[in-house]
């Protein structure tokens, strides 16, 4: 987004999200049931089972992005759910009880299925949105991973997933097709492939690629993954990109400095700060958030794999090796700061940024800064506090 | 004054004094039989376990307020004050007698908080308990007794013992004679509000967190014949005059809150409170695997928003919880910030409302609150509830 030139396969990217929305809308006349899904989750084990998975996240970040959140939210807020709960939720819920949808409406769904590893949140809202629907759902619950995975939590993961296979089975009334699943699998681990080989493009210096691109290219990773449109939209943005690094043409024009983002980026804020890193020469080149879906699974082994993948993520790991992933990332892509960003609408990804920013300052003599907002809610956001947190932030960045 | 009745004012007072200067009978215990006091935060840790391992269990339930805004360098100010207390408690060396820490993995701010506390003021042993967070499928049944038998052999190790299984079943039955016991005081003041209010069977409840059950028990059972004594003696119609109220939420602080209802003719016939009923509603069983009954109590406890069961819902749980108590309304006391009871709030509110039973929302905030307003809510709900005209002249 902050390059000069827009991106060819943005119109790619148009088209699919549009063709996603269309399914949604028409899944169920089609006789497809509507699974309502979170963005780390085995979403894979739903298309193997012939459903369509619905991202109430995604809708989340679209009506964020659109910055008509916190209008959507208020009809949740007047219901009781209030402006303390996560912003994309206060958006989903909302939706329901709003008369306006100025982001299209939201999709009811047949069944819900959530996982915990990235917060709380989403086993609130879905289990919420179950009783208000009154339908099924299922929580794969994934308890907290502080050092190193144990077999305890990784059989839970497995007998749950066998549990959701039943779950998904009662609802389609047709046996799980594991064939299936391996194809599914297997389509998902190559668009995983090339999008992180896309996104480790912003190592360059100068980089063709950076964070705020990612957050643009993304949806049809978290929405596609697993289908034959993410892989052709990803070897479509891949080879624009490797077009692009031979005209020269980088996400930030005179590239100084690159900086490590954690986590989510203020959805209506994306332009603004990409616009305040771009004008100190600054490309925010990393976050654990776009690398989430880094999934590689082992075909010989699916439930095992899935267990693996999606209980081991950073979202589920503990204060010290979330401090790692971090630095980690920090010098595989030579960041020369980093920012940490208190989402208000997110406690897990929030609590202990205080703390790791002085410890991961302490180890890697990066300047670093934390700031205040909200990924969706503006009502939560200071334009000038923030200018002036980063003001200082860029000083220190030599 | 009766002998009975002095004799119960007696009890109440130290119930209540526990509770004030909670570290005074801890230190007291740990000074005539020496052994390591492990705390752990609301709610559902097996205290049995940690008793079996002949360490002394101490929840942290007794807040001093004022020490909350000690854990804003390490924590937002939006996480919830229960949270933002007993962290900023600990940091102020309000909690130095503990050599143990178990905290129970129920929310987001409590799976996040175990880290931050690990590196700001760690204690010699340091634990989760990472808590099946959905309740209704065999899985979690599995998992959990594994996770319980981490647990335990983690808590061998650091009290340099093992945890015979006559030892685990001695202290299940201590801990059911104290449910037991509790449960019974409740009833009591179900009946009898005028001689044990809703802040006594509170306080006693939350009083059994503090200290030794062993100590505990006895003092409950002492309470419980002083208080049938004086009812054998003293005739009341007081509990009929009362407006009969269910609580639900996470715990009720501040404690003005519970003064209030006593103030303004409310009973309390039940509730799903951390630090009142579901503390106390179930036993575990005294045969088997004592493993395994723990983990059946675990998830046979009534519902909870931590814990996802499409089995049996909160809903209509609820909604049953007030017919069956023969109540005529319900109290939601909440914590502002507590994500888990909010997003149940609003359609627990509508069923209610559905049920034709009225209800209101009292938000608090530990060492913040204003007692006023909150009082002034309670008397206008409890006279639409008809209370007025039958209580209190």
């Amino acid at each position: 987004m902050a390059a000069s030139q827009p991106f060819k396969t943005a119109g790619l990217l148009k088209d699919l999200m549009a063709k996603y929305y269309e399914q949604g809308n028409l899944a169920r006349e089609q006789g497809m049931p509507v699974v309502w899904v979170t963005a780390v989750s085995p979403v894979e084990l739903v298309y193997a089972a012939g459903l369509f998975p619905y991202y109430p996240e995604n809708f989340g970040a679209l009506a964020a992005a659109r910055k008509v959140a916190d209008k959507i939210s208020m009809a949740a807020e007047t219901q009781g759910f209030f402006s303390d709960l996560c912003g994309y939720a206060r958006c989903g819920l909302g939706d329901a009880y709003a008369q306006e949808h100025p982001v299209g409406k939201i999709v009811r769904p047949d069944l819900l299925f959530s996982c915990n590893t990235q917060c709380g949140s989403l086993q609130k809202w879905f289990e919420t949105a179950a009783r208000m629907y009154q339908a099924p759902y299922f929580l794969l619950d994934a308890p907290l991973i502080e050092n190193t995975s144990t077999t305890l939590i990784k059989n839970y993961l497995i007998e749950q997933l066998q549990e959701a296979i039943n779950f998904f089975e009662v609802a389609t009334k047709t046996p799980f097709n594991f064939d299936r699943l391996a194809e599914v699998l297997d389509l998902a681990n190559e668009a995983c492939r090339l999008w992180n080989e896309i996104l480790d493009m912003a190592a360059m210096k100068p980089a063709p690629f950076g964070f705020f691109d990612a957050c643009f290219h993304m949806a049809p990773i978290v929405t596609w993954r697993g289908t034959k449109e993410a892989v052709m939209y990803y070897r479509e943005l891949k080879k624009e990109l490797e077009d692009r690094l031979s005209k020269k043409i980088y996400a930030v024009p005179d590239e100084r400095f690159k900086v490590y983002w954690d986590h989510i980026p203020v959805w209506p804020k994306l332009r603004w700060f990409s616009d305040l890193f771009a004008e100190h020469g600054a490309l925010v080149a990393v976050s654990q958030y776009t690398h989430s879906w880094a999934y590689q699974f082992d075909l010989d082994r699916p439930l095992e794999s899935l267990a693996e993948n999606y209980s081991e993520g950073f979202s589920n790991r503990g204060f010290e090796d979330r401090i790692q992933l971090k630095i980690n990332f920090m010098k595989k892509y030579q960041v020369d700061g980093f920012a940490l960003f208190s989402n208000r609408s997110c406690k897990p990804t929030a609590f202990g940024l205080y703390d790791k920013r002085n410890i991961i300052s302490e180890r890697t003599g990066l300047p670093g800064v934390v700031f205040e907002g909200d990924m969706s809610d503006l009502r939560y956001f200071s334009d000038e506090q923030v200018r002036n947190k980063f003001k200082i932030f860029f000083e220190q960045l030599t | 004054m009766t002998e009975h009745r002095i004799i119960k004012e007696d009890l109440c007072t130290r119930f209540k004094r526990i509770i004030a200067e909670p570290d005074l009978e801890i230190k007291r215990v740990q000074a005539e039989n020496p052994a390591p006091v492990i705390g752990h935060l609301p709610t559902d840790v097996p205290e049995e376990l940690i008793h079996a391992s002949g360490a002394y269990p101490y929840g942290l339930v007794a807040y001093e307020g004022v020490w909350a805004n000690r854990a804003d360098a390490h924590l937002q100010t939006w996480a919830c004050s229960l949270a933002r207390c007993s962290f900023g408690m600990s940091l102020a060396g309000k909690l130095d007698y503990l050599s143990g820490l178990i905290i129970p993995h129920i929310c987001d701010t409590t799976r996040m908080i175990s880290g931050i506390w690990k590196q700001n003021r760690p204690y010699g042993f340091m634990e989760n308990y990472e808590l099946p967070r959905q309740v209704d499928r065999p899985s979690a049944r599995s998992y959990l007794i594994g996770e319980l038998e981490r647990l335990k052999s983690s808590l061998e190790l650091f009290m340099g013992r093992s945890i015979a299984d006559e030892e685990l079943n001695r202290s299940i039955s201590l801990y059911n004679q104290s449910r037991s016991l509790l449960r019974k005081l409740y009833r009591l003041h179900e009946h009898r509000p005028d001689l044990i209010t809703n802040l006594d069977v509170f306080n006693a409840i939350k009083s059994s967190m503090l200290i030794p059950k062993e100590l505990h028990n006895l003092m409950v059972s002492d309470l419980i014949r002083a208080v049938e004594q004086e009812a054998r003696e003293n005739n009341s119609d007081d509990a009929a005059c009362r407006v009969r109220v269910v609580l639900t939420g996470k715990v009720w602080e501040p404690p003005a809150v519970i003064e209030i209802l006593d103030k303004s003719g409310v009973v309390c016939v039940a509730d799903d409170l951390c630090t009142g009923y579901r503390y106390i509603a179930n036993d575990v069983a005294e045969s088997g695997d004592p493993l395994e009954a723990l983990a059946d109590r675990q998830l046979k406890r009534p519902p909870s928003p931590c814990f996802v069961n499409r089995k049996q819902d909160r809903l209509e749980y609820l909604v049953q919880k007030v017919k069956e108590s023969n109540a005529a309304g319900v109290i939601f006391l909440h914590l502002k910030f507590c994500e888990t009871e909010n997003y149940d709030y609003p359609l627990l509110r509508d069923a209610l409302f559905a049920a034709n039973i009225p209800n209101i929302r009292i938000e608090t905030e530990i060492g913040n609150v204003s007692q006023g307003q909150i009082s002034t809510r309670i008397e206008a709900f409890v006279e639409m509830l008809g209370g007025e005209e039958t209580y209190g002249s």
